[in-house]
């Protein structure tokens, strides 16, 4: 059978024939090859003119569309949705812009006619040489994958663990709660309590729905959305425990403190009772915030932003725990004198204000400070530092310091494993940073926590609860994923196997297939961007609906 | 000659910024010269050497190619590797005194209607003195 | 059975967010706008730090998505009046005022605006562009791209000329329908999402910040569309007189130690601010004001090391004042230790604390939720969940909750649907 091509001029009320001569336009594409019809229609994009236009493909039998009206961002689908309703393929349709970017810019009206014509027959062109693309549908199991048991992988399984979904969580050491288990007290505005934190976590342990797995290890995971396969290892070396299928992954591994000070700066190792920040919530945690030799400290420094400099970023939650430290000892009795020595205090969330005021009040000292150095110095410590052009001192009985936070160890094996970017700080990346900070590049691999950089236990609690609702927005149960489809295609004759794709991919939806030496594209995760087409110097990859016959086609009417 | 000379240009704009940027202009009323067809690509990192040099082939009397600005590609860096294949072939036409200037790479931002406007009436001035392509009579079309 | 479906309030990136997951999930969504228009504040800005991406590109696809969602009800021009019932089984009635201008009927041409009468100021632009007519959208490129008639100003609909018809007259789409009426919906939720963004203190209450008629003296919205290149000036950063600022003074913290609270992105914008002027005029002297910098997170820091690197003085300043002297401004101020000093500069920009929306009180007592002492809402009181709100089934997200970042705002929209969808699964589940 031969093409019929529809060709259909929207005259979008006066705005289109006010500078295009659309019976001039129709004149000259009316006998063009394997068009059809050529008409014009009041306004396409009306209840009335959808109804004509699927009127028309069914009664004139076309096998192909031609719409030439308003920017495809506008009424494509629009448009495909009609194809669809009268049973023609919405890929088997091109739509021509004559309006923002013919009629509304040329102010001539024999030249916008021209240009019209143009660009109508690139659309005629083009469309014959478009394939009737399907919707492919994938089968995704619903059940999740959590790496990491912190407060934010527990947080996630909670949010997600059902009657019809399964969550493995996985933690590395033989305790979920990672760090914020491990603190002594939470801050006010967060409750204080810490058994919110046990909690959870009990709830994660006796939920039927989520299988823990402590002392263990992901092994190796392979697959995409909707169906990754997942196996583990314990990380005593014994057997691993099962091998399973999820639908998604979530990174969850949390943050390791800097530990790679100098001692000659900070004392650290050097001299007694110089603590790292966990150290310190360790000793609170038992309830004794006490010296080396066993008694109360008379006074205290804090000292802010350890390895800021070095590591190129503010870890924005030290001088608020600090600023907790300091009402803590303020608590005791009798209560230490206490110095916060700071660079500069960063308090980004509304109530944290509060919390300094009302330290400065208790009578904490604060002292803006530069260039720190601990010293020991007659079983005291001294911390000797510059304030502004003028070096000071304080000497302390005991100094807490606050370490930048830093990725997990592990964490680029983990990356690796998953084929996902980790930043220049270490630290896992966003899909987007502004407007997906919580998911990876690749399709249905999530990241949740201080995984993609340091964060309040809050935020990190938001965080799984916003990876969870972006898995439970796409891992619907009882439904299969739509994956784009307009995606790339290799031609496996003409793939050299040079990989070239496979760096340019930003989504890893390419993989290379050893055994036949050629690149493979995964239609389940390909966003259709085309990068790899550009990038494939053997002109092996194509992708729908832009190949280059049919932009190819486009040019070549552009320069008729 | 020049004088009377109207450039046939095409210009290759990503579906996310540019393209919608062109949009912009058309809703704001702006002029543009009749000289540049559209062609719309899904990324900037779509187009490279094949698609631009067959343009000219075919007697294009330049080329554009515009995307979102750097950092803002819709596929995150796209338009980085559109940049460095751009160099690559200006190198390469340069090398073979081909007349590289008949091709350039623009950055703009879906809110840049006015921009997309002046860059697009500024390359058909540039072109237009330029004069037309020699490959123009000897092309297949 | 429970409802499954969501009401949103308020259409910004938050709650465009929200809507789209909650969409994509298969649940109906109404979204509740009181701008003719979607996108919140975002459209305002033409790039966002830290990698100066603009934000119209990174915005329109999602406004174009949630305008094309099945899904997605959106309510423009509307408030929440009411709201009955439980989570699972809430009653909402939502009051809609009059647009005037058929959605179905108006194509976006703008064929309307020229023929109307009236010239009102632009609060889009806050007010730095030509007058706006009666009818219109409230920028270039707004989605949808239809307009809506102001009915206060609209000479018919005033009645201060029952006959003019200038809009209707140029419309060959019948879109104008001064026929209209407000109305109320009442809508059946199972869950209620509060996305309804911020304020920026008035900075005219306080006379310290020399903000007047006429000045030189800019806050920072008014400077995001001074340099935006679909604003007032096409993007070119003149002063009112149309000459080139020469030294730019920028204050931070404006409002800080009066509310008690940082703001946590005024540093971070302060600092882009500096990157717009040194991008467009490398020769400007900048000197920022600022009290202590808060620049959190991984990637704000180098932002702030190259800003300054390009030669962008900053300095610590506290009792920051500016005053008028004959055609510049002086920024006085405390430099710590070296007592008081003074900048001169031709333009000065204020970054004034971010603070409750306008009508966050009355819409929490219609939630029936307390605000707390700062005026935002609040999340439930140790949950660790800042999402959650004392009541069951209303989830507060984005600057609503307090001021915060982009992705920060998103995160929280995408965290209050995952609760929702955990809590109210879909009964086939």
């Amino acid at each position: 059978m031969s093409a019929r091509i529809g060709v259909y001029v929207c005259e979008c009320g006066p705005n289109i024939p006010d500078r295009i001569d659309i019976d001039r336009v129709l004149e000259e594409i009316s006998p063009l090859k394997d068009v059809a019809v050529a008409k014009r229609y009041r306004l396409l994009c009306s209840n009335d003119g959808k109804k004509y236009l699927a009127d028309e493909i069914r009664s004139e039998k076309l096998t192909h569309l031609v719409v030439a009206a308003c920017s495809p961002r506008d009424h494509e689908k629009t448009f495909m949705k009609v194809c669809l309703e009268a049973g023609l393929n919405p890929f088997l349709f091109q739509m021509v812009n004559i309006r923002e970017q013919c009629a509304w810019i040329f102010s001539e009206k024999s030249e916008a006619t021209r240009m019209a014509v143009k660009y109508i027959r690139a659309g005629i062109s083009r469309v014959t040489l478009h394939e009737p693309l399907l919707q492919k549908e994938i089968k995704a199991t619903p059940d999740v994958l959590v790496v990491g048991g912190g407060i934010a992988g527990v947080e996630t399984a909670l949010s997600l663990a059902g009657q019809k979904r399964r969550v493995y969580l996985v933690e590395r050491s033989d305790a979920l709660g990672g760090t914020a288990a491990r603190l002594g007290r939470l801050l006010p505005h967060q409750g204080t309590d810490m058994r919110l934190i046990q909690e959870k976590i009990e709830h994660a342990e006796n939920n039927e729905n989520i299988s823990v797995f402590k002392g263990c290890e992901v092994e190796d995971i392979r697959g995409f959305l909707g169906n990754f396969e997942v196996s583990l290892k314990r990380s005593g070396g014994e057997p691993p425990p099962e091998m399973f299928r999820v639908g998604a992954v979530v990174v969850a591994t949390g943050f390791a403190l800097w530990d790679a000070f100098d001692p000659d700066v900070t004392g650290y190792g050097k001299i007694d009772d110089v603590v790292t920040s966990l150290e310190f919530e360790a000793m609170s945690a038992s309830g004794k915030i006490l010296k080396k030799n066993g008694s109360p400290p008379r006074s205290v420094a804090l000292i802010h932003c350890v390895g800021r400099k070095e590591k190129g970023y503010c870890s924005k939650v030290c001088c608020l725990y600090s600023l907790k430290f300091a009402h803590q000892l303020k608590d005791s009795q009798p209560a230490p004198d206490v110095f916060e020595f700071y660079s500069d205090l960063c308090l980004p969330e509304k109530t944290d204000q509060d919390v300094f005021e009302e330290a400065k009040k208790r009578g904490v000292r604060f002292l803006r400070a530069d260039d720190i150095r601990v010293e020991g110095r007659n079983g005291k410590i001294r911390i000797a530092y510059r304030d502004g052009s003028a070096e000071e001192a304080v000497e302390v009985e005991m100094a807490v310091l606050a370490p930048a936070m830093v990725p997990a160890p592990d964490s680029d094996r983990l990356a690796r494993m998953l084929n996902i970017p980790l930043d220049e700080t270490g630290f896992f990346k966003e899909a987007h940073s502004m407007l997906d900070p919580v998911s990876a590049p690749i399709s249905g691999i999530y990241i949740a926590g201080c995984a993609s950089g340091p964060k309040s236990i809050p935020e990190s609690v938001v965080q799984a609860q916003a990876a969870s609702g972006k898995i439970l927005s796409v891992l619907m149960l009882g439904k299969t994923l739509e994956p784009e489809v307009k995606v790339s295609t290799i031609k496996e004759e003409l793939c050299t196997g040079c990989q070239t794709c496979l760096n340019v991919c930003f989504y890893g939806a390419i993989s290379f297939d050893a055994f036949r030496g050629v690149s493979v594209v995964n239609e389940a995760i390909c966003r259709g961007c085309g990068s790899c087409v550009g990038s494939c110097p053997s002109g092996a990859i194509s992708s729908k609906q832009f190949t280059y016959q049919q932009l190819f086609k486009e040019v070549m009417e552009a320069l008729r | 000659m020049t004088q009377e000379f109207k450039p046939n240009l095409v210009g290759y704009l990503c579906n996310w910024c540019s393209y919608a940027g062109a949009d912009l202009a058309g809703a704001t009323k702006l002029e543009i010269k009749p000289t540049l067809s559209v062609v719309r690509v899904m990324c900037s990192s779509r187009v490279n050497s094949n698609l631009v040099l067959t343009a000219l082939a075919w007697g294009a009397d330049g080329v554009l190619i515009a995307g979102c600005h750097p950092g803002d590609c819709h596929y995150e860096q796209g338009n980085y590797y559109a940049r460095r294949r751009f160099a690559l072939l200006k190198k390469i036409l340069e090398s073979l005194d081909l007349e590289a200037d008949r091709i350039q790479l623009s950055w703009i931002s879906a809110a840049e209607g006015k921009r997309y406007a002046d860059i697009v009436n500024d390359f058909a001035e540039k072109i237009s003195r330029r004069g037309p392509s020699p490959l123009r009579n000897h092309s297949k079309i | 059975m429970k409802n499954e479906s969501v009401l949103i309030l308020g259409a910004g990136v938050a709650g465009m967010e929200a809507s789209l997951l909650l969409a994509a999930a298969g649940r109906k969504v109404h979204l509740v706008e009181k701008e003719p228009m979607i996108g919140g504040q975002l459209i305002k800005f033409e790039e966002v730090y830290p990698h100066m991406e603009c934000s119209t590109c990174m915005v329109a696809p999602q406004q174009q998505a949630v305008l094309q969602n099945g899904n997605i009800e959106i309510h423009y021009l509307s408030a929440l009046e009411k709201l009955e019932g439980s989570a699972g089984a809430f009653k909402a009635s939502v009051k809609k005022k009059a647009r005037y201008v058929s959605l179905a009927n108006c194509i976006g041409c703008g064929a309307c605006y020229d023929p109307c009468p009236v010239s009102l100021e632009n609060e889009f632009e806050e007010g730095l562009a030509a007058a706006r007519k009666a009818i219109a959208v409230p920028c270039a490129g707004a989605l949808p791209n239809v307009p809506a008639i102001d009915p206060r100003h609209c000479l018919f609909l005033n009645g201060k000329d029952t006959q003019c018809r200038a809009c209707k007259d140029a419309c060959v789409f019948d879109a104008v329908q001064f026929e209209d009426k407000d109305e109320t919906a009442v809508l059946d939720v199972g869950a209620v999402v509060v996305a309804t963004g911020f304020g920026l203190l008035d900075v005219k209450q306080n006379p310290q910040y020399g903000y007047g008629e006429g000045k030189n003296v800019y806050t920072a919205l008014e400077f995001e569309r001074l340099f935006a290149s679909n604003g007032p000036t096409g993007g070119n950063l003149t002063l009112r007189n149309g000459q080139t600022p020469k030294t730019v003074g920028i204050v931070h913290c404006v409002g800080r130690s009066e509310l008690g609270y940082c703001s946590g992105v005024c540093c971070m914008y302060s600092v882009k601010f500096s990157r717009f002027l040194k991008h467009k005029l490398p020769d400007v002297r900048i000197r920022e004001f600022h009290t202590d910098l808060c620049v959190p997170g991984k990637a704000y820091q180098k932002f702030f090391e190259k800003t300054r690197s390009e030669g962008v003085e900053f300095v610590r300043a506290e009792t920051v004042k500016i005053a008028s002297k004959e055609s510049r401004l002086q920024v006085l101020y405390q430099n710590g230790g070296r007592g008081e000093e003074v900048f001169e500069a031709d333009m000065v920009i204020l970054s004034p604390a971010m603070i409750p929306a306008a009508g966050a009180k009355e819409l929490a007592e219609v939630l029936g939720i307390k605000l707390d002492a700062k005026g935002f809402f609040a999340g439930r009181p140790g949950s660790l969940s800042p999402v959650e709100t004392p009541v069951e089934g209303i989830f507060v997200i984005g600057c609503a909750e307090g001021p915060k970042d982009i992705p920060e705002s998103v995160a929280q929209a995408a965290a209050a649907v995952g609760k929702i969808l955990s809590l109210i699964p879909h009964e086939a589940n």
